[in-house]
Formats: C-alpha cells, structure tokens, sequence
C-alpha cells in the first residue's frame, strides 16, 4: 500500500507545491496529470524519497519515509521502487544486460542473468543485449530503461513522462508494457505526465 | 556485475585518457626507479670491491684516477712507483697487510694485473676450475674474461701493451691459463692474475727494443729497479687511516689515498646530478597526477546523471566514492606498476650492451627497499587526483541532476 498525506514542497518562500493525498493498493495504477511547471517531477522525487517534503509524509508498505535515515532510504528506493525517467539513462559503458545486472546489484538482488535476458526478450531487446545504449533507437532505449526498473521486481513503478518524447506507436507499447508488467508481478504503477494520450488509458487519474 | 568491475569497464573504456595518465605516471615512477637502481647497482658494486682495503698507495696524481685505477681498473693509473721506496713504508708497524699491483697490459680489453695469491683471496674467490698459479707467465682468470674470450685451463694467448683492445702484441711469451674462478660479482671476474714477475718478464724483454714506454700511458715497470703500480694496504686498526695517509703523501714522492673517502666524494658529486634527474621524475608524476584529476573530473562531469541514477537504483553515497577513487587510484597502482616493470627493462637492455666493461649485471629484478617510498607517493597521487572528484560523486544533488538533463 502507498499513502501520502498533506504532501507540500517549496523551493523559495513565493510559491509552494501543494499535492493532493494519494492511496494506492498493490497492483493498482494511477495516472496523475499536469501542465509544466505544476510540480510533477517533484512529486515524484518525494513519492521515491529523494526530495523530502515540507510537511506531510509518504508511508509505503507499513514505512514512512521521514523515519528512515539516508542510507536505509536508498536501500528501501533501490530495491522497492523502480524509475522511469522522460529521457531513458543508463550507465553508458555497459551493456545494456549489463545494466540490467547492475540494478540488480545495486539493490541487493541475486544477478540472475537467465531472468534478464528473459525480460529483455520479452519487451523485444532479444537481439540488443550486449549493444551499448547509445546504439539503441529512441524507442528501444526507453523499453532498455523500463527493463532496468522492473528487473528487480519493485513494489512501486513511478514514470516520469515515459511517453511524451515517443511517437504514438511507441507510445502505446511502452504504456502496455508498463501496464503489462505491473500486473504481472504485482505492483503498484504510477505515471506522472502532461501527455494527454495518455487519459484514457486508465481509470483512476488525479489532475495536479 | 559490481562496483570492482564498473570502475574498471570505466577504465578501459576511455582508453586515450587513461593511457596517457598511465604512461606519465609509468614514465615519472619508471625514471626515478631507474636512478634508484642504478644508484643502488653502482654503490652495492664500489662498496663490495672495498672491503679489506683500507688505503691505496702510488704515484702522485689525483687520488681518485688512484683509487678507480688500482681498485676498480676503470681509469689508468697514475704512474708506476720503485718498491725500493714502498718496501720503507711496509715496515710501518701501524699496517697490517699489504698487496702489491702491477698492470698495464690486457689481452682483449681485460687487463693483466701482477700481483701476489693474497689479492684473489681478499674477494673469497672459489675456484671453478684449476688452481692458483704457481711460477711466472701461469694465469688465474675471471668468469667474464673466460666467458667474453672463450679460454680454459691450458689455453695460451699473448698480452697486448696498454690497457684498452688494440695495443701492440707482447709476442715473445706467452700466459698460460692455470685458474678459472667462479663468478664473483667483483671487478675480479674482468681480471687476469698474475705474478709480478711475469708483468716485469714480459716488459723487460721489450726494454731491448727500440720501443720505449711512456710512463703514466704505459704504466708498467721498464726500469732497471723493480716497480710495481701499486699498493694495497690494510691498516691494524682504524687509527691508521687518520695518521698515516697524510704522514705518506707529505714526506715521500708517493700518493696515499683512502678509497671510503675518495668513494664517498664520487658518490656525493653523483648524487647531485641524481637528485635532479629525481626532481624531473618527480615532477612528471605530478603532471601525471594533474592527468588523472582531469579525465577523472571531465569523466564525471559527463557522468554525472549516471551517477545520480545509480543512487536512484539504490547505491548508497560510499559505493559512489567508491567507484571514483578505484578509476583514480587504479590508474595510479597501474602506472606503478609499469614504471617499476619499465626501469627493469631499461636496466636489463643497458647492462647487456656495457657489461663487458663496467657491469652492473647484478640487476635487482626484485624491488629494492628505497623503492618501497613510490608506493605511498603514487597512492597519496591518485588519491589527492581523486579527492575532488569523490567530494563531488559523494555530494551529489540526486533531483536536481536528474531533472537538468
């Protein structure tokens, strides 16, 4: 379960982010829409606690953020909450199962190689494996970057604008994609955006 | 797949930068490597030739061509001096052995030193083959004349006049090879030995001719008084070194020099010229450091958004600094590594073309305690190169970098 209550964030004193209360059951999605410059990349920093709000908490899975000290938040983000960020990274001098294994790693999860090269075969990278990012088309790259957040089987999925630099074919299948693998492994999913595309596609969405 | 491995796919990945952070620090490390080496290989092979000899008399001339020609047999000797006037000193109460030596003429670059049994045993020479000689005209030889000129025991050769290859041949007596000693790492193994009286043999039959030595070139006993070049002296106790040495050289025509002073005088003049040289070394580490912080920094500084995203995977800020200071430090232990490794080469391509002559053969592949220093030097480097890229992994701010792209 993912809860946030009376969420708030300011940069400077003039303006402050106010966000509306989110509950979200396992294996639920949420879509959140929002023009530019409303917050929404903020909101997502706080729901995967890597900015902490001004008042309000975010409480997942029993634990409440604010409680955790630095280093157990990391811990908690990299091995319950995979990201998916607008414009896909990766660690450039690996390979794109590489990178895989290397989110694996770093959140603690046994480097199963047999199940990342499933995934990525899956998604339609099975003869990208051992490319480099770079040499991946746009499309390619944002399915390689979803592949590295849902390798290690998060809880939560947060997506930050996955879709509004694709074309509406690549849109729609990284959106099924997205809403394939939530389901399949039991996560919560939530895309943050202003891609209007995207309205219909879900049933619960909040206006920022 | 680890922080191990990434910092090193980080490495090799970015080739021209690394190779030339890595070849300043191979090349800064390998430069003072060589000086140490060579500075340790020279000492080692000046003191190993000493011991027992306590002070050097001959004729007047600088006393260090004295010591380097009657020691080490690089130099030309100073002249040749009357044993009538030596035996007067040997009597000195204050000495307790003495060597005579008489040289001048070599056969294929090596030289030919009359002398008495006493001389090889002062470098606990074994013998490989043979024995000492027994009457005139027998030789012992050393392990790299054997070696250079393919003698054993029975073989005969003529002496050539003065000390370098390519002197008129003695040609009326020949030596006759009796000895052949064990390699020794001494300046014994470039000799031949012999008696005095076959140098004088070989010399006064030449006295009939219409050749006439010329004292200092020559050096070898031409007159109608025995002479020898000369003499090794080993005092009773050190007293002797202080009183005696001043007591010769100002009331006799002879010189006495004392080999621990004049080496030392050769060592500190050299150790000037070293010590720049270890400057030059020690500054191209520096640059190398500079490399290092450069291609760390302007890696990171395109990197930074992978860093933030591999907190975002859950790598805590100590992985981070982790990742940094291995690439920086890596390069570092690396380059060491290639620069002691690059020394050694040097010196083993070098000693095989000079050996004949001056050998410094006795190479140390090993590492030698002064080298030990460079250890701390290139990993305080890399560290300081590191530094600032590490503070900066270490504070990275995770939203923002990842927002700024």
């Amino acid at each position: 379960m993912l809860k946030t209550e009376g969420l708030s964030f300011s940069y400077n004193s003039s303006h402050i982010f106010t966000f509306p209360d989110i509950l979200l059951q396992q294996g639920e999605d949420l879509l959140i829409l929002g023009d530019s410059g409303v917050g929404k990349t903020t909101l997502i920093q706080i729901l995967s606690g890597l900015l902490s709000p001004q008042s309000g908490f975010v409480e997942m899975n029993g634990t409440r953020f604010q409680n955790l000290s630095s280093k157990s938040l990391d811990q908690f983000r990299g091995s319950h909450i995979g990201m998916v960020f607008q414009k896909s990274h990766f660690v450039r001098n690996l390979s794109v199962l590489d990178n895989l294994l290397l989110s694996l790693y770093l959140s603690n999860k046994l480097q199963d190689k047999k199940r990342a090269i499933h995934l990525l075969q899956e998604i339609g990278l099975a003869d990208k494996l051992n490319n480099m990012p770079d040499e991946l088309s746009q499309g390619e790259q944002q399915r390689a970057a979803i592949a590295t957040a849902l390798i290690k089987t998060p809880d939560l999925i947060l997506a930050d604008e996955p879709t509004s630099s694709l074309d509406d074919n690549n849109c729609q299948k990284i959106i099924t994609l997205l809403k394939e693998q939530a389901s399949l492994t039991n996560a919560k999913l939530i895309i943050i955006t202003h891609d209007q595309r995207l309205k219909d596609q879900f049933n619960t969405s909040i206006e920022l | 797949m680890n922080i191990n491995r990434l910092s090193w796919i980080n490495i090799i990945r970015n080739p021209f930068n690394t190779m030339l952070s890595l070849l300043l620090m191979a090349f800064g490390i390998g430069i003072i490597s060589l000086i140490l080496l060579l500075n340790k290989s020279v000492e080692e092979k000046l003191q190993r030739n000493l011991n027992g000899i306590d002070m050097v008399i001959g004729a007047k001339g600088s006393p260090l061509q004295l010591i380097l020609s009657s020691i080490y047999h690089i130099d030309n000797p100073t002249g040749n001096i009357l044993l009538e006037e030596v035996n007067k000193i040997k009597s000195n109460p204050m000495i307790e052995s003495t060597i005579p030596l008489s040289f001048g003429d070599s056969y294929e670059g090596f030289r030919i030193v009359g002398t008495t049994h006493a001389y090889p045993k002062l470098f606990q020479v074994n013998f490989k083959a043979g024995k000492l000689w027994g009457k005139s005209m027998q030789v012992v030889v050393g392990s790299d004349v054997v070696e250079a000129c393919q003698l054993k025991i029975g073989s005969t050769f003529y002496s050539s006049h003065g000390l370098v290859e390519g002197g008129e041949i003695h040609n009326k007596y020949a030596f006759k090879v009796v000895g052949i000693l064990d390699k020794s790492n001494t300046i014994i193994d470039q000799l031949i030995l012999t008696n005095s009286a076959s140098i004088s043999k070989v010399h006064n039959n030449k006295k009939h001719s219409s050749h006439t030595h010329e004292g200092v070139e020559g050096g070898c006993s031409v007159d109608h008084n025995e002479m020898i070049t000369s003499l090794l002296v080993k005092f009773r106790s050190p007293v002797g070194l202080i009183k005696f040495p001043r007591q010769v050289n100002e009331t006799t025509n002879l010189q006495a020099a004392v080999p621990a002073f004049e080496i030392n005088r050769l060592i500190s003049l050299l150790g000037l010229g070293l010590r720049s040289i270890n400057m030059i070394g020690f500054f191209i580490i520096l640059v190398s450091g500079l490399s290092i912080f450069i291609s760390l920094y302007n890696s990171l500084k395109k990197r930074r958004y992978e860093l933030a995203l591999m907190r975002v995977y859950g790598a805590s800020r100590f992985q981070l600094v982790k990742l940094v200071f291995q690439e920086g430090v890596l390069v570092s232990i690396l380059g060491l590594f290639f620069g002691l490794l690059f020394s050694r080469v040097i010196l083993f391509i070098v000693s095989f073309f000079i050996s004949k002559n001056y050998s410094f053969y006795s190479i140390h592949l090993s590492l030698i305690k002064e080298e030990l220093w460079l250890f701390p030097i290139a990993l305080s480097i890399g560290l300081i190169a590191s530094l600032i890229p590490i503070i900066q992994a270490y504070r990275i701010n995770i939203p923002k970098t990842l927002t700024n792209v």
